[in-house]
């Protein structure tokens, strides 16, 4: 599996249970359009880009997205998140060629 | 020889001009109202033909003028209670002049607290970008801002 490089964070670091943090997922990825030629051979570049983002929370999803390629390179998905407990985030992104990038945070409320 | 020499200068100014193309390709050219069409064609698949309303409760925030057209925050906030009686299903987000229209759909659940989704897309040139949101109620609401691109952002 490619290793894209990818990371989530949480706004801000020290939260209580039921505050609403910020959550934001980063991934490196070219999120080509499929309109851009290559400067040197001329060729199309074909259209590469993340296109299903699921965030998930003890394994129960709490937001799914269905992305297109006008999203700008290595792109990042913000949405907020109220901490109904200890537990442990997970996104999964997936690409148009089928490639799946994942990645965890475990959430720790303070109080 | 003053007449041919200027005759010439015509001639070789036509010329040039004829060579020259325009050299700023932004995203493919798509024939007229395709890009409207599009659009309206992807609010009616989700709305069914539903009547969207412009509210103030969708706060959609882009700059106005963007600096860089491939790296154009976007931000949309609903003002909603997310309960499980009354919450954002879904925020679409619309980039009305891209050869696809489509940014994002964003499925929320009553788990997120507050409605919001942010990123940064690609635009390819000046245009309106629109947030569509659909509730746990059945209405659609939308909110739109006009972001002017000095550098196209798909070339």
């Amino acid at each position: 599996m490619a290793g894209r490089k990818a990371l989530i964070k949480i706004k801000p670091k020290k939260y209580k249970t039921g505050d609403v943090v910020k959550v934001s997922f980063m991934v490196m990825h070219p999120m080509d359009t499929g309109l851009r030629k290559d400067k040197k051979t001329g060729e199309v570049i074909p259209a590469h880009y993340i296109n299903d983002v699921k965030f998930l929370f003890n394994d129960k999803p709490i937001t799914v997205m269905k992305t297109w390629e006008s999203l700008s390179t290595n792109p990042v998905f913000t949405i907020n998140f109220k901490v109904p407990c200890e537990g442990e985030l997970k996104v999964i992104a997936k690409d148009n060629k089928g490639e799946v990038i994942e990645k965890s945070k475990k959430i720790k409320p303070k109080g | 020889m003053q007449r041919r020499s200027f005759l010439r200068g015509i001639g070789l100014a036509a010329a040039a001009t004829a060579v020259v193309k325009p050299s700023l390709v932004l995203a493919a050219e798509a024939p007229k109202g395709a890009n409207a069409m599009a659009l309206d064609a992807a609010v009616k698949a989700i709305t069914g033909g539903k009547a969207v309303v412009a509210s103030p409760k969708v706060k959609l925030k882009a700059p106005e003028i963007a600096e860089n057209g491939a790296v154009v925050p976007v931000t949309v906030e609903v003002d909603s209670p997310m309960t499980e009686s009354d919450y954002v299903k879904a925020i679409h987000v619309f980039a009305t002049k891209n050869s696809n229209v489509r940014c994002a759909d964003v499925m929320l659940t009553p788990a997120n607290g507050v409605a919001m989704f942010a990123t940064r897309i690609k635009l390819g040139s000046s245009q309106e970008v629109m947030a569509l949101v659909e509730t746990s109620k059945g209405e659609f609401l939308s909110a739109s801002q006009s972001v002017k691109v000095t550098i196209g952002g798909c070339g």
